[in-house]
């Protein structure tokens, strides 16, 4: 992962109707001081509306002039609602592309809307969709705090212990909604010799939206790294790739230490063990595969490779690649949500966004979409069903478990 | 006796007749809305923001919504600003008088890829980038590239009569569009080109009227498709870095490059001195030079592999011949491919005290002809230092100078200086400090026999005045303001620009 993005803690100080804090007005100024826009043409959200004003660079400036006293924060409407946090921006920023190393100044677009969304809330000019947003979210502590959601049962008769060097960790939503792709992930695991355990209490994670729940959010992710502590990890495999943001990114943001564990993506790990040939993936699998990268691997954490290394290890795959930065212009259409956030604000245009990946997909003439995102894998699969394409969705672990002959 | 201006309030009355045009969800009054669409790429005055915010925005989605607005404007006497991607640096979006922004990016459909006469009509809201990534699929090449490529726009580079890096090869936005369907300020819609064919490249019949509507800045009205030349996607694209001991060398050295002959060559740019010193600034910022580098030659070649093969041959003994040193691979495909990214972003710039401030990037644009570059570079780069001195809201970046011909390498160059302005604490006296630095900066190309802007335009404070009163013949202006009163009998479009007000005096 790259240590060039440091997030700024512009999280402490409350924002008024007619007042964002000086540093917020700043770092504002510093899209506005670019002025080239490139954030806005690589946006899934404007390339469907077309609207300026659903762009990065409008935010920020949107901002500024909140601080320059020409409108307030109750006029912005649901303006930051139009935004996936899938991350393409902030990436595409000169700033981060040419300053993040040298001054540790990076474009954080997508802090900058869960912070802005919060304090339209806190002050009570209620967005459209705000409701159903936190409902979603809500919904979910209730359950956890009272012990409804099943988080251990996907592994109850695989043996893990909850200790050990290696841990594996998902939180609620792969644990509940994505179990058997979460068991090949364990199956594939201990193929190769792994020893590792699992956490059996984790909380939700909830990426970028952990800030809208307050000192519970806070609560949430002191309980996750304290339990991972006690375990003994070195090393933390996750395959969510929502929840290694929140490990690598989120979690040291808001508790302000760094995890004295490494956090590794789930097909980085794999991918090792196959180069050093403790996975060999031998039975043919006769697919015509391309691969959606994972907003939150690709454009926030810069993990691309690996996933492809995996598909191309698995004989019979005829794999057909679109490369990685043509995909920043992609998302499936869910973003950086736990909770289907950006669905309950723009069902339509989520709808939409989704679709057209697919359609891209299917122009390269392939018969199979390989991902390694539950959320993406949630997303395209009522998109499929919606539009009756003809595509289909799979998870790379289930590619290479069918060649490891593992199901 | 003076022609005294009167425009109608954007009121609920004219909000409500712009929605039954373009619909509920595409008139956008919130402050905002407005704000985000006041400045383009151009040094902004935000202490002055409220002067330029429009009073609405819509976003029409078809020909026929914008004739509709334009005729709305036209009947009500308000003023119309296009507004398309806003990356302009000569203010051509930033509206004077405030009235409505006709936004145009809803309108960035490709309307027909036409792969055996080897053209592609798009609609004007598109993406020079978007469009690529469409042709390239197909083998073909929209070969256009501005500095803003990623994210401008073919409505705004017609408006803007926009400049290419590599026209050197394919010429500028003026010889990439065969023709064009244009609402006029009435709201009556033609389609200009050569001739009458809509895919003509070359005709006799008629005036050739093609041109007016490329640099007008919007006053002119609003180009809603165009039918775009679709080149062969080009086998290879071989860039290459040349480093000199000194300017002066690269400048002896740019000569022969010009006159090489060399047809697959797109451009060749020299970096001055204090561009160098800038770009070691930021030393993981840009791959290090040594340290006796002090001037470089960009080249970049685009063609069959035959060709660039042969042609990148000679171009490296040419740049021997003067010293030029090749920079490597590794610098000159990396600066390449980040061209359109690496110049332009804050936390560059820095004040006298070597503190880094909220400074933006600017870049001030003329044609200046070859002989006369190293009095321009002198007399410019003095210029800044004093206004640096003095007043410690600007810093030099350092000084381009790009072959500005189309399909050959040899004539004039389009000229930069890029300079840092610490917008954020502009007052008014700075803020006119800055216009006196640009009228400075303006006059040194006039005394030259060049042109004020080669690619941006000269409609902004400091470059108009200039332009209007000084660059261009009396008699052509008065032809301007004709063909201005004729085509817009109110004045509504984009009002101010190139002081055209004068048009309707007396």
């Amino acid at each position: 992962m790259s240590t060039a993005y440091t997030y700024k803690p512009w999280y402490e100080e409350r924002w008024k109707d007619n007042w964002v804090p000086e540093e917020v007005a700043v770092d504002c100024y510093s899209t506005f001081a670019c002025r080239h826009k490139f954030c806005r043409e690589v946006c899934p959200v404007y390339q469907e509306t077309g609207n300026e004003g659903h762009s990065s660079y409008s935010f920020h400036v949107s901002l500024l002039s909140v601080a320059r006293g020409y409108s307030k924060l109750r006029e912005l409407g649901d303006t930051f609602t139009y935004c996936l946090q899938c991350g393409a921006c902030q990436l595409r920023c000169p700033t981060t592309l040419f300053t993040g190393d040298f001054y540790k100044i990076t474009n954080e677009h997508n802090v900058l809307v869960t912070k802005t969304r919060k304090e339209l809330i806190d002050l009570g000019f209620k967005f459209k969709g705000a409701d159903g947003m936190i409902d979603n979210l809500t919904k979910v502590v209730n359950d956890t705090d009272a012990g409804k959601l099943p988080v251990a049962e996907w592994a109850k008769d695989l043996n893990l212990p909850e200790t050990g060097e290696v841990i594996l960790f998902v939180d609620y939503f792969m644990a509940t909604q994505m179990t058997n792709i979460l068991r090949l992930v364990a199956t594939v695991l201990k193929k190769a010799g792994v020893d590792f355990g699992i956490v059996k209490d984790p909380k939700p994670v909830f990426t970028y939206e952990l800030d809208y729940l307050g000192e519970k959010g806070v609560a949430y992710a002191k309980h996750n790294l304290e339990t991972l502590k006690k375990t003994g990890a070195k090393k933390v495999i996750v395959p969510d790739p929502h929840v290694f943001v929140s490990l690598t990114k989120e979690y040291p943001r808001l508790l302000k230490e760094d995890p004295p564990f490494d956090v590794v993506y789930v097909t980085d790990f794999v991918a090792e063990l196959i180069r050093e040939g403790k996975l060999k993936p031998e039975k043919p699998v006769k697919k015509k595969v391309t691969y959606h990268d994972s907003c939150m691997l690709n454009k926030v954490s810069g993990i691309w490779n690996s996933p492809r290394e995996i598909l191309n290890s698995i004989p019979g795959i005829e794999f057909i690649d679109e490369d990685h930065v043509s995909q920043w212009y992609y998302c499936c259409g869910n973003g950086a949500s736990e909770v289907r956030s950006f669905k309950t604000l723009h069902e339509d245009l989520s709808y939409r966004i989704g679709l057209k990946r697919l359609r891209r997909a299917l122009d390269l003439e392939v018969t199979t979409l390989a991902l390694t995102c539950p959320h993406c894998n949630e997303q395209f699969s009522e998109v499929k069903v919606k539009s009756n394409l003809n595509i289909e969705i799979i998870d790379v672990f289930e590619l290479l478990a069918d060649s490891l002959g593992l199901r | 006796m003076t022609y005294v201006m009167s425009y109608r309030k954007v009121d609920g009355y004219v909000i409500e007749r712009l929605a039954k045009i373009v619909g509920d969800a595409n008139v956008l009054t919130l402050p905002h809305e407005r704000f985000i669409r006041a400045a383009s790429a151009a040094p902004f005055p935000l202490h002055r923001w409220d002067d330029h915010a429009p009073d609405v925005v819509v976003l029409p989605g078809s020909t026929e919504e914008v004739a509709e607005v334009l005729k709305l404007a036209n009947e009500l006497r308000i003023p119309v600003v296009p507004r398309a991607a806003g990356t302009g640096l000569a203010d051509g979006a930033v509206p004077l008088k405030k009235g409505i922004v006709v936004d145009i990016k809803r309108m960035k459909n490709i309307l027909e890829i036409d792969e055996e006469n080897m053209c592609v009509t798009v609609q004007t809201g598109i993406c020079n980038n978007t469009l690529n990534l469409e042709l390239n699929k197909r083998g073909y090449w929209w070969p256009f590239d501005p500095a803003s490529y990623p994210c401008s726009i073919i409505g705004g580079n017609m408006g803007t009569s926009a400049w290419s890096l590599i026209g050197g090869v394919s010429g500028h936005i003026r010889d990439l569009v065969r023709s064009f369907v244009h609402v006029l300020p009435t709201g009556k819609v033609i389609t200009v080109g050569e001739g009458g064919g809509r895919k003509i490249s070359k005709s006799s019949t008629g005036y050739t009227l093609k041109h007016l509507f490329f640099g007008h800045q919007g006053t002119l009205g609003i180009t809603t498709e165009a039918t775009l030349e679709m080149f062969p996607k080009p086998e290879v694209e071989f860039p290459a870095f040349f480093g000199y001991r000194s300017f002066m060398d690269a400048w002896k050295n740019a000569l022969k490059m010009a006159k090489s002959g060399l047809r697959t060559m797109a451009t060749h740019i020299m970096f001055d001195e204090w561009k160098v010193e800038a770009l070691r600034r930021d030393d993981e910022a840009y791959i290090p030079l040594p340290e006796h580098i002090k001037a470089v030659i960009a080249t970049c070649f685009y063609g069959t592999e035959a060709e660039v093969k042969g042609a990148s041959e000679r171009i490296f003994e040419i740049a021997a011949k003067d010293g030029g040193i090749y920079l490597g691979e590794e610098l000159s495909e990396g600066d390449w491919a980040s061209r359109h990214d690496r110049y332009h972003i804050a936390y560059h710039g820095r004040h006298t005290d070597g503190q880094v401030g909220t400074y933006s990037w600017h870049c001030e644009d003329a044609a200046v002809n070859y002989s006369a570059i190293p009095y321009v570079r002198e007399k410019w780069h003095a210029l800044v230092a004093e206004y640096k001195q003095k007043y410690d809201v600007f810093d030099d970046m350092g000084g381009f100078y790009y072959n500005n011909n189309p399909f050959k390498q040899w004539g004039d160059y389009l000229t930069e200086i890029d300079v840092f302005i610490d917008e954020y604490h502009l007052t008014e006296e700075l803020w006119q400090k800055w216009v006196e630095l640009k009228r400075k900066i303006a006059e040194v190309v006039l005394e030259v026999g060049g042109s004020i802007s080669a690619c941006h335009g000269g409609t902004r404070p400091g470059d108009v005045e200039l332009v209007v009163g000084k660059e261009l013949d009396p008699g052509v202006y008065e032809v301007m303001k004709m063909i201005k009163r004729n085509l817009d009998p109110n004045n509504i479009m984009n009002p101010g620009k190139y002081l055209l007000d004068s048009a309707y005096e007396g």
